[in-house]
C-alpha cells in the first residue's frame, strides 16, 4: 500500500512517533512521512493512505505545525470524498478537558470535508505510563490492515 | 568527511540541535557538552515536578546520544574546564546553547533583606539543583512578583496539598518542605494589567484543580484582544474558587516601590497602582519571578552584543549561538525547537562551503577530560534515581555533584 504519514508537533514527540511508524511499515509498503507544515491539501490522494500524528496545545488546539494546513483547508474548502485517513493524537491528561482534542478537531474537519476516516482515533496520555509507540504500533497494523480491504483496489 | 560540532549546554535548545543536525547529516561528530553531570538543562531543573508530561521529550533527546550518535560530555564547564578558544581550536563549530541562568533583579530597595528570594535560586532549590542554596524559611504571607508562567508554577506548588504532588518527581526534602510550610496566604502580583499578563491561560486554568485553597482575583479588567480575552476569562472563572484555606489573591498593574522590614527581614512590600495611590501588602516573604539573564562562564553581553547576525544566531565564523542564550529569556520549549532547526540548516550549510578544509580532531583534543560523564554514565544515575524512586513519585533526584559522580565514574574495569 501506499501511505504518507503526517505529524503535527510542537516539541517533535509526533515527529518522533510518525518516523517510528515509518520504519515499522517500510518493510512491506512505501511509506513517507512529512510534516503537515509542508502538507498542501491539494496534495490528498485517493490511492494513498493518509495517516496523520497530532498533538494538542494552547487550549485543545492544533500544535502550532498543524495550523497552517488547516487555514489552508478551510481556505480552499476541497472536496475530499474518496479520500481515506487514519489518526492518531498525542496529549496529556493533565488537559482534562481539552484531552487530545487537537487530534480530534482535524479528525471532524477532515470529516467535514467528505473523508473517510479508517478505524478509531488512537491516543497517547504523556502524563500515563503507556510508550507512545506501543499504542501505536498495534494501531498502524490494524489501520493498514482495514485501509487494505477499502483501498486496496485503488492503490 | 566527518566534521566535529560542539554544543555547549545540553539543555532543549543543545539537544535539538544537535537532532536536527544528525538527521540532516548523520556523519557529524556532535557533542554535547555540560558543566553538570547530568543532561537536559531546565528540562530537569525548571519544567515543574508536577509537569511531567512536558518532560517527555527527554525520550526524543535519549535517541539522540541512543541511536542517532551524539556524544555527552558532562562535568566540564566551558570557561572553567575548557576555554572557548580551545574548543574552537578544537572543532569545526562550536555553538552555545548555555541558557541564561541568572535571575534579573528587581531594582528596589529593600530587595536585599531576609526573605527575598528570586524565581530560579527557589526553582533550583525546589528541584534539588546540586548548586541551590538550601529552602528558605518562607512565613505565613508570601507575596509573588511576577505575571509569567515560572510565577504561576512557583504559586501552584506552593498551593498544592501534598496529595497532589503524587505522580511529580519532587524530592523528598522539598516535598516536607512544602507539606510543613505554614503558608496562610500566597499574593501574586502583576505590574501590568492582566490583558498584558505573561502566563498562558491554560496555566491559570490548571489552578481551578486546586484542592485546598480560596482564590480571589481583583481588577482582572478588560481587552479586545483575543489572547488577552482568554487570559482574562480563565482568570475570572478561578475568581472565587474555594476548597480550602490557603488563600491566594491576584492582583494587577502595581509597581513596586520598595520592601521594608525590620531586623533586616521583609515584613511589607509598597507598591503604586496605576492611579498613583500607594498599596501595601504585609509580607513574611517576597518571591521576585521577573526573568531571567546572563550569568555565569561565558562572556554573553560581549558575545551576542558583536554577533556578526545576532537573529541568525552567527557569532562569527564558527561560533553560533542559540536557545535563551541567544534569544534572551523568552519563549517555550517549542520555540527552542524551531529556534534549533533554523541553525542547525545555516551551520550545515557553513560546514559545507568549508570544502576539502581539513577536518579537526574534536574530542580527541581532550585527552584530559577524565572526570566527564558521558552517557552511559548518566545513565547509571538515572537508573540509581528511578530505582529509588518513592510510590508517589517517578524520580528521586540525586541532589549532590558528589554523589553524581560515584554513581557516573564507578566504572568496574578500572578500580580507583
Ligand atoms: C522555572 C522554569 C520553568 C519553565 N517551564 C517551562 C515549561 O513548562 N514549558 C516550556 O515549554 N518551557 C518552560 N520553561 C522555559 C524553558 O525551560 C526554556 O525555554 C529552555 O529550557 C531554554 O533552553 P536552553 O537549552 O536554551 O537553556 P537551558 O535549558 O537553561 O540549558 C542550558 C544548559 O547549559 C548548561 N551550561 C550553562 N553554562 C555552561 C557552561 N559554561 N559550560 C557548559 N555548560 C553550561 C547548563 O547546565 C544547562 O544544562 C521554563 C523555564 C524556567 C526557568
Ligand atoms: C502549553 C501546552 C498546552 C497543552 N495543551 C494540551 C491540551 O489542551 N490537551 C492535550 O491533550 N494535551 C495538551 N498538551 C500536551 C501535548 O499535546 C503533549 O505533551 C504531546 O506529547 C506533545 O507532542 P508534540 O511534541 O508532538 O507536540 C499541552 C502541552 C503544552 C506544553
Amino acid at each position: 500500500m501506499n501511505i504518507i504519514l503526517l505529524y503535527g508537533t510542537e516539541t517533535g514527540n509526533a515527529e518522533m512517533l510518525a518516523e517510528d511508524i515509518m520504519v515499522e511499515l517500510e518493510g512491506e509498503h512505501t511509506v513517507e512521512c512529512r510534516s503537515l507544515s509542508d502538507f498542501d491539501p491539494g496534495e490528498f490522494d485517493a490511492g494513498r493512505l493518509h495517516m496523520i500524528v497530532c498533538s494538542t496545545y494552547g487550549d485543545g488546539e492544533l500544535p502550532a505545525s498543524a495550523q497552517p494546513f488547516a487555514e489552508a483547508l478551510k481556505a480552499s474548502a476541497p472536496s475530499l470524498s474518496g479520500i481515506h485517513f487514519a489518526i492518531f493524537g498525542l496529549g496529556d491528561s493533565e488537559y482534562e478537558e481539552t484531552f487530545n482534542f487537537g487530534s480530534k478537531g482535524l479528525a471532524e474537519l477532515l470529516a467535514a470535508y467528505g473523508a473517510a476516516q479508517i478505524g478509531e482515533r488512537v491516543t497517547h496520555d504523556a502524563s500515563g505510563s503507556d510508550m507512545a509507540e506501543d499504542l501505536a504500533f498495534p494501531w498502524a497494523a490494524r489501520i493498514v490492515a482495514l485501509a487494505e480491504e477499502k483501498i486496496g483496489e485503488i492503490a | 568527511m566527518s566534521r566535529a560540532v560542539a554544543i555547549v549546554g545540553s539543555g532543549p535548545s543543545g539537544c535539538y540541535l544537535a537532532q536536527a543536525l544528525l538527521k540532516a547529516a548523520p556523519e557529524l561528530r556532535v557533542d554535547l557538552i555540560d558543566r553538570l553531570p547530568v543532561p537536559y538543562g531546565l528540562v530537569r531543573y525548571g519544567v515543574a515536578a508536577d509537569h511531567q508530561g512536558t518532560k517527555g521529550i527527554v525520550r526524543q533527546f535519549e535517541r539522540l546520544f541512543e541511536r542517532q550518535g551524539a556524544g555527552f560530555v558532562g562535568n566540564v564547564a566551558v570557561g572553567e574546564d575548557v576555554s572557548l578558544a580551545a574548543l574552537r581550536e578544537a572543532y569545526d563549530a562550536v555553538v552555545l546553547a548555555a541558557g541564561l541562568s541568572g535571575d534579573r533583579a528587581l531594582g528596589i530597595p529593600g530587595e536585599d533583606l531576609e526573605g527575598v528570594h528570586r524565581a530560579g535560586r527557589l526553582t533550583r532549590a525546589l528541584y534539588e539543583h546540586p548548586d541551590a542554596e538550601p529552602l528558605p524559611e518562607l512565613g505565613p504571607r508570601v507575596v509573588i512578583m511576577g505575571n509569567g508562567n515560572v510565577a504561576i508554577d512557583i504559586l501552584r506548588l506552593l498551593a498544592k496539598t501534598p496529595a497532589e504532588l503524587a505522580g511529580s518527581d519532587l524530592g523528598a526534602g522539598p516535598s516536607a518542605w512544602l507539606a510543613g510550610s505554614a503558608i496562610e496566604e500566597i499574593d501574586i502580583v502583576g505590574r501590568s494589567p492582566a490583558a498584558e499578563a505573561k502566563f498562558d491561560a491554560v496555566m491559570v486554568k490548571e489552578l481551578a484543580k486546586l484542592e485546598g485553597v480560596t482564590i480571589r482575583v481583583i481588577g482582572a479588567g478588560a481587552s479586545d484582544d483575543p489572547e488577552a480575552t482568554k487570559k482574562i476569562a480563565a482568570l475570572e472563572m478561578l475568581d472565587g474558587h474555594a476548597t480550602g484555606a490557603r488563600r491566594i489573591t491576584f492582583r494587577f498593574g502595581l509597581t513596586p516601590v520598595e520592601l521594608l522590614g525590620e531586623g533586616g527581614r521583609v515584613g511589607e512590600a509598597r507598591f503604586r497602582d496605576s492611579a498613583g495611590a500607594t498599596v501595601a501588602l504585609c509580607c513574611s516573604a517576597f518571591l521576585t519571578a521577573i526573568g531571567f539573564e546572563a550569568e555565569g562562564l561565558l562572556l554573553r553581553e560581549e558575545l551576542i552584543g558583536s554577533a556578526a547576525d545576532r537573529e541568525a544566531g552567527v557569532i562569527e565564523p564558527g561560533l553560533y549561538a542559540t536557545g535563551w542564550f541567544r534569544r534572551g529569556p523568552r519563549g517555550t520549549i517549542p520555540d527552542n525547537r524551531a529556534d534549533a532547526q533554523l541553525l542547525a540548516a545555516r551551520i550545515l550549510a557553513d560546514l559545507d562551503a568549508r570544502g576539502d578544509a581539513p577536518e579537526k580532531p574534536g574530542r580527541s583534543a581532550f585527552p584530559d577530560w577524565r572526570s566527564i560523564v558521558d552517557y552511559d554514565g548518566w545513565k547509571r544515575i538515572d537508573a540509581a534515581e528511578t530505582a529509588a524512586a518513592p510510590q508517589d513519585r517517578c524520580r528521586a533526584k540525586i541532589p549532590t555533584r558528589e554523589t553524581m559522580l560515584a554513581l557516573a565514574l564507578h566504572r568496574e574495569e578500572l578500580p580507583q
